[in-house]
């Protein structure tokens, strides 16, 4: 990997990160977009975007809701992905770098969000001050560009002056190691998808996640079919309860 | 636009300038998170222009109200905007209205946090992300362009949408509205609609892509036996429903995710090795 390379690589990672804060929580981070990224860097866009698929499927579930401690997902699919890329491996290596990497880079962003307390008491004394408005604003500027610049140098370094000691590491890993990986590769997206019906799945909804699985496990249909279906019924469940609120309540007509 | 207005009707317009300001700020709102205040500072950044204007006559109320809204404050962000929208009603009605109880500003920022957030979190960390990476993934997995682009287009167009009208209906009918829809059940019946498609949602994706099998195989009287193969015929993708299953049990029963993980990894691992999952 040329410095280069690792350099873009590490905007990627920083850019996933700040997508949070600076770009609206637009899923910059959701390793299909890094992995296409990550791809387009290193010239394997195809194997980047499976990559990103099957990393995703491990994610999908992991939401950082409110200040309690996700998973770096971001940081993680951006470094799982180059790694597995530029030493020529799949989704085991993948998971074996990225999901460590998610890890740890949370633990730093635990860090950074403490640190970040501090500028709030110089916000505090520059109102007093009046007139210090642009300074206010640097302040919520100056966050950003900090947290960018974290992101995107530990990256740089992890992967152009670890990649020698990658390489080894990678290269070595003896076929029992590679099987355990790969099943927990397998594993790893029931757990997403446990934690999906955790936040979604209530008792009358169970139906629906039987048709789901129905018509995919026995009729092969595909996700944008099943899209389709849900979409129907819910607008026919819609459609049926609307009117009964409306039979219940006739004077509260209100536009959605 | 030539008709002379008075001060009073001057300060209760949001323009499309300062309107499309809050907008973008809104974007954010996380930006400078930290455990003291966490959005506090974003939430000031995107109030900014408007307090400017609202308070430009009184350097005194400025100053308080720069303070009101560092305070800490902290929601899903996707629905921040229509929070924004009331404060700045709110402050319109501050500064024209000497016994307006300015307490009562953050009073109602902190009293939409829990409700919106739970709106939120169902709708943009349950619902549209599932159903954006899942359709991301279908298109990624077989190599596809469209995966990334499919993704961030079903995402963000209901999440500037949202962002949009939040700020919009805010504004202009903020507190009136929410009352409106939780009395009406409307709310809670669109809510509980989405359900239905981001739960159908997550039964394709176990079948579809988990893919959990058994390898072991052995022969019996010189007849080989396939264990997948039974259980396909008792069901399609058995092992990835019940691992799924097995695991949001163990989620209700309120294991700490980090540890859930860790025997997960073990179990599974293990597992692997010794050929009886792959």
């Amino acid at each position: 990997m040329s410095a280069l390379q690792a350099a873009l690589i590490g905007v990627v990672a920083a850019l996933s990160v700040l997508e949070g804060g600076w770009l609206g929580e637009c899923k910059l981070r959701e390793p299909v977009v890094t992995g296409f990224l990550v791809g387009l860097i290193l010239g394997n866009v195809k194997e980047g975007l499976i990559i990103g698929a099957q990393l995703e499927l491990i994610w999908m579930g992991t939401a950082s809701i409110g200040p309690t401690a996700g998973l770096s997902i971001g940081t993680g699919g951006t470094i799982g992905t180059a790694i597995a890329l530029s030493t020529g491996s799949g989704i085991e290596v993948a998971m074996a770098f990225g999901v460590p990497v998610s890890i740890l880079m949370q633990f730093l962003q635990t860090l950074v969000d403490t640190a970040y307390s501090g500028p709030m008491h110089t916000v505090d004394k520059l109102i007093d001050e009046g007139g210090k408005d642009k300074q206010i604003i640097w302040i919520h500027w100056l966050c950003g560009i900090l947290t960018f610049l974290i992101y995107l140098s530990l990256t740089f370094v992890a992967l152009y002056f670890g990649n020698e000691a990658i390489n080894v590491i990678v290269n070595n890993l003896p076929a029992w190691m590679t099987n355990g990986l790969n099943a927990v590769a397998k594993v790893l997206p029931a757990l997403g998808f446990a934690l999906l019906m955790n936040l979604l799945l209530e008792q009358d909804l169970v139906p629906y996640l039987i048709i789901g699985f129905a018509l995919t496990a026995w009729l092969g249909m595909s996700m944008i079919g099943v899209a389709a279906v849900s979409v129907a019924l819910a607008w026919i469940i819609y459609l049926l309860k609307r009117d009964q609120l409306n039979t219940a309540k006739p004077s509260e007509e209100e536009e959605l | 636009m030539s008709m002379p207005i008075t001060t009073q009707e001057n300060a209760r317009k949001l323009s499309k300038k300062e309107f499309n300001q809050i907008y973008w700020r809104s974007f954010t709102l996380l930006g400078s998170f930290n455990y003291e205040r966490m959005e506090g500072l974003g939430f000031l950044y995107a109030m900014m222009p408007s307090l400017r204007r609202i308070w430009k006559d009184d350097p005194e109320g400025y100053k308080a109200a720069l303070h009101r809204h560092i305070a800490a404050f902290n929601m899903t962000v996707a629905p921040s905007p229509f929070v924004m929208g009331i404060a700045v009603a709110m402050e319109e009605l501050a500064h024209d209205d000497e016994n307006f109880d300015v307490e009562s500003i953050n009073a109602v920022k902190v009293s939409l946090m829990g409700p919106l957030s739970g709106i939120g979190d169902t709708f943009f960390w349950g619902i549209f992300k599932v159903i954006a990476c899942s359709l991301g993934v279908s298109f990624a997995s077989q190599g596809s362009v469209l995966g990334p682009i499919v993704l961030l287009l079903a995402f963000n167009i209901p999440n500037f949408l949202t962002r949009y009208y939040c700020l919009k209906i805010g504004y202009n009918n903020g507190s009136k509205l929410l009352e409106n829809l939780q009395q009406s059940g409307k709310m809670q019946l669109f809510t509980y609609c989405a359900g239905i498609v981001g739960v159908a949602a997550i039964g394709c994706m176990i079948a579809a892509w988990i893919g959990l099998e058994c390898p072991i195989a052995f022969s019996i009287a010189g007849s080989e036996v396939v264990v997948q193969q039974y259980l396909d015929e008792i069901c399609p993708q058995l092992l990835s429903l019940g691992a799924t299953l097995l695991i949001y049990r163990l989620l209700k029963k309120k294991i700490s995710i980090m540890k859930l993980i860790l025997i997960i990894v073990a179990v599974s691992f293990v597992c692997g090795v010794f050929g009886i999952l792959a």
